[in-house]
């Protein structure tokens, strides 16, 4: 479980964030209120993103080619998922 | 190199072994995996047999809804025409949805999946081949008797997607939606089904030293694409069963005069709706990244970066759903975030598709028929792309909901993301399964005619849309500039047609059947469905150590064909294939599998009957049909978990591999957890529901009964859980006899009967009812599906119990009985959480 945890890890920030974004907004629409919690939502998620990938830093040098090609695939999973997490956000600065 | 398992990976250097092969022992393996011959091919289970019915099929499904499209096209051609009446009409657009959707291309890739995934994994068979032939007789018998409905005006027609109220007995008055929510429901159970096998087929059937990253990507495509299922289907398993307990019962879930809300349904079917495009896409992407390499003479660019395309598609197309839903009214910042998602979606298809363009482009690609058809895919896929994104746009989305526009749209997503794949696949695996190829030169012709088609159907179709015309309609009135447009849209349609009409006549003079005498590896693929098979699969199973073995090692196929790897017999004398570690894919056990038998096929056609008949309102009969579907899944469970008499076997090369294996180690043990993942999104769907219907009308609801009622409730949920944990310690220990385990679990069945009991009748005691408004129904249906789950646990008591009085529980652990216990904890948990959210959500205030 855990090395499917770190390989699936930014993906699942991303699923965390957007349905919490998704709560957030069909309970408080669109309000103050809801826009503070999606900034605070996604910095604690981009937060999530970078501890997972200082993580997978520490974790690289293994020397085993199947865990350096699961590690390559979790921090390209993890900067994606960081990436899509700050798009994800951008409604509710611009909206 | 490091150990998942502990196998030490120094002895795949043992392989090739040098040693000849003893006398007779191809042939031990020739008659073990022998297939039935006539009237008893409807036992057979090998995944030869098994995946061509099924790809056969859903070409068949294909063709009739083609024919619908046809038809309505046709009717469309002109204004005011009268090929079609109305109702007609909506009945073929209907179902040319719902049969090309579900009955075509789900099935289809699910049926590549069982044709070819054992044969790329190197596996002998998937490790439920009777789940296979289950899956495929459900779908196959269910779709049929389905579609025949249209021959008796009973087809439904209230859309692909059945929006109530339309589809509420107040506007839907006859049988129509029953026949579309209890088929779909039931043909759902069989992708399902399907689902779970391809799951635990992928992640522990792999050949020794197959890692994830040397995994085929194809088998990644499917791994996800199962994924995917078990998380979206739960979804609109649940919306059908709403809708028809609404129509049955009058239990008002989307009837907002009485608490419910028809948005609910739109939430539930496009939870499930929107994945769906990808469930279909990412495993024809996968095709494609199979194809291109070996159509190209180049190894794919970026396999890394298409597995982690494949994984973002799968989560971000959950979070997508509510794009079909902007012009419904939802606050600002939701249609906001859905757009934003909308968009990112898009990029890693994106990724996907750079990556075979830079296949072709570093590679020689031949022009031969699969190349067109994928590289005609990719140039449809893309258009329809790129019209995904415009509809992404809110203002834009807002110009175009339910016009023309995303008829074409959807249909160059789908044709050019799916359907042309799927025909280069035909051309490019057909080798594999008949005597002879496909024909280059018919195909060629088909391509053409399909692809001109593809574009002269549905480019003009984007200005229909543009210019105002709505989808589902029956017919226009002259002098609305449609007319020509419609009528070049159904020129195209009628050349795609010809196309096809043109394929079937090559399949028919070229295509003959054969596991054995194949046509062969004709476009010199490089990974492992092309060794030399038989209906055992490979003779051995070979050591993986990349991703084109047959391009790394030219002498690999000789030494497979020569028994020189893993288990070049048989040496239990039965069906048998290697259970491997998910990630490493080292070798843990031998799994003994189960061969031909008819029960599988009887469990069909009477879970068929049993959800057809009820279409009918015929209740007796469908539920004498259900118990013999009930009774016949028993009888074919009876057969398996039995251990035999090598408690190790040597698999090759003297490495030694358990023949019993229970505990979570198990592929059984998988299969069930991911049963109760899809029972579990089950349930995660009907608590939103309920939420969604408080959160909508509050003032509808009423307080729940005293809390004090969970005191009962939870400690006999925990009592029952308690119990079945025993049983299963106390198996493990000398002393305990036999009789005592199943005794335990009988009287944990007991407790759960009894505490849903008294769940039941404090709700009764308050008088809510389904009917009375969304709070009872949603309440109900959260008893019913507590209530289903305590039933079977009942007859999985019963089952143990039986097995338990022939001697078939096996100490120190049992597989059958650690499914029960699993099954059981697993529903007390669900009745806990249920109870509590029911009663102490919004509580007596």
């Amino acid at each position: 479980m855990r090395a499917w945890a770190l390989l699936l890890g930014g993906l699942i920030l991303w699923a965390a964030h957007f349905f919490a974004l998704y709560i957030v907004a069909s309970v408080f629409h669109t309000t103050l209120t809801a826009r503070i919690l999606t900034l605070v939502l996604t910095l604690i998620c981009l937060i999530g993103c970078a501890l997972l990938l200082s993580r997978l830093r520490s974790d690289k040098e293994t020397g085993d080619p199947f865990s350096s090609w699961m590690n390559a695939i979790a921090m390209l999973g993890a900067l994606g998922g960081a990436i899509a997490i700050l798009w994800q956000a951008l409604p509710a600065v611009l909206i | 190199m490091s150990s998942e398992t502990g196998f030490d990976p120094a002895l795949y250097d043992r392989f090739p072994t040098k040693a000849p092969r003893p006398d007779g022992e191809l042939e031990e393996l020739e008659r073990i995996w022998c297939a039935p011959k006539g009237w008893q091919l409807l036992t057979a289970v090998n995944n030869n047999y098994v995946g061509t019915f099924y790809v056969g099929a859903a070409f068949l499904f294909f063709l009739l809804a083609g024919l619908l499209a046809l038809a309505m096209r046709a009717q469309l051609a002109l204004p005011l025409q009268g090929i079609l009446p109305q109702e007609t009409y909506n009945q073929f657009f209907t179902m040319h949805g719902t049969v090309m959707m579900f009955l075509f291309a789900v099935p289809a890739v699910e049926a590549l999946g069982v044709l070819l995934l054992p044969q790329m994994l190197a596996a002998r068979d998937l490790p439920f081949p009777r789940l296979s032939a289950y899956a495929f007789w459900a779908y196959f018998v269910g779709g049929l008797c389905f579609f025949a409905s249209l021959f008796f005006g009973l087809a439904p027609d209230g859309g692909w997607f059945m929006y109530p109220p339309y589809t509420s007995t107040t506007y839907s008055p006859g049988i129509n939606a029953d026949f579309w929510l209890l088929g779909i429901g039931f043909i759902e159970i069989s992708a399902i089904a399907g689902a779970i096998e391809i799951i635990v087929g992928v992640l522990r059937t792999r050949a020794p030293g197959m890692t994830l990253a040397k995994m085929p990507i194809f088998a990644w495509g499917m791994l996800v694409f199962a994924g995917m299922i078990i998380i979206a289907f739960p979804a609109v398993i649940l919306g059908t069963l709403l809708l028809e307990l609404e129509r049955a019962l009058n239990w008002p879930f989307f009837d907002a005069t009485r608490g419910g809300d028809p948005l609910l349904w739109q939430h539930l079917f496009w939870f499930f709706g929107h994945p769906e495009v990808y469930i279909i896409f990412l495993p024809a992407a996968a095709l494609v990244s199979m194809m291109a390499p070996a159509l190209a003479r180049a190894r794919l660019v970026g396999h890394e970066l298409i597995v982690l395309a494949f994984l973002a598609t799968a989560f971000i197309s959950f979070g997508v759903w509510a794009h079909h839903m902007f012009t419904t009214g939802m606050p600002a910042l939701s249609v906001g975030f859905f757009s934003a998602a909308s968009m990112a979606v898009s990029v890693p298809a994106g990724i996907q598709v750079f990556s075979w363009i830079a296949t072709f482009a570093v590679g020689k690609p031949r022009y031969n028929t699969p190349t067109l058809f994928l590289l005609g895919g990719l140039f449809t896929f893309v258009l329809g792309g790129l019209t995904g994104v415009m509809v992404a746009m809110v203002p834009f989305d807002w110009q175009v909901h339910d016009t023309y526009f995303i008829v074409a749209h959807l249909h160059y997503v789908l044709i050019g993301g799916m359907v042309f794949p799927f025909f280069a696949a035909f051309y490019y695996w057909t080798p594999m399964m008949s005597r002879r190829a496909l024909s280059e030169r018919l195909g060629k012709w088909i391509f053409w005619l399909m692809f001109a088609g593809m574009q002269v159907a549905f480019l003009p179709m984007h200005l229909t849309g543009l210019m105002g015309m709505p989808r589902r309609v029956y017919t226009y009135l002259p002098g609305r500039d449609w007319e020509i447009t419609n009528m070049i849209s159904t020129v195209g349609a009628f050349m795609i047609g010809a196309g096809v009409l043109l394929f079937v006549i090559d399949l028919a003079r070229n295509f003959r059947f054969a596991a054995e005498d194949n046509a062969g590896n004709v476009y010199g693929g490089g990974t492992l469905e092309w060794l030399p098979t038989g209906l055992y699969s490979t003779r051995s199973i070979p050591v993986v150590t990349s991703l084109y073995p047959l391009w790394d090692d030219p002498k690999l196929a000789d030494d497979v064909e020569a028994g020189r790897y893993f288990l070049p017999g048989a040496p239990t004398g039965l069906r048998e294939t290697i259970i491997t570690s998910p990630l490493r894919a080292e070798p843990e056990y031998l799994q003994i599998m189960p061969g031909p038998s008819v029960w599988p096929f009887l469990s069909a056609i009477f879970t068929a009957g049993f959800f057809l008949i009820l279409t009918v309102q015929a209740y007796t009969p469908a539920v004498i049909s259900g118990i013999l579907a009930i009774l016949c899944m028993l009888r074919w469970l009876w057969e398996t978990d039995r251990p035999v008499a090598q408690e190790e076997v040597d698999v090759g090369a003297g490495i030694m591999l358990p023949t019993y294996v229970t505990g979570p180690r198990t592929h059984g043990w998988w299969a069930m957890v991911v049963l109760l993942i899809v029972i579990g999104m089950i349930f995660l769907m009907a608590v939103f529901s309920y939420l969604y219907l408080y959160g909508i009308h509050p003032d509808f609801w009423v307080p729940p009964p005293d809390p004090v009622w969970l005191a009962p409730i939870v400690g006999g949920y925990a009592m029952a859980a308690g119990l079945a944990l025993l049983a299963r310690r106390l198996l493990a220990r000398e002393r305990t006899t036999l009789w005592t385990p199943p005794t335990l679990i009988l009287l944990a069945a007991g407790t759960l009967i009894a505490t849903f009991a008294v769940d039941f009748a404090s709700w009764r005691a308050t008088g809510l009812t389904g009917p009375a408004s969304g709070q009872g129904a949603i309440v109900h249906a959260l008893l019913s599906l507590q209530g289903l789950l305590v039933a079977i646990v009942a007859i999985m008591a019963l089952y143990l119990a039986a097995r338990a009085s022939r001697g078939l529980i096996t100490k120190p652990t049992n597989t059958s009985l650690d499914m029960v216990v699993l099954f059981l904890v697993y529903t007390a948990a669900e009745g806990v959480v249920a109870a509590l959210l029911t009663r102490l959500v919004p509580g007596a205030a």
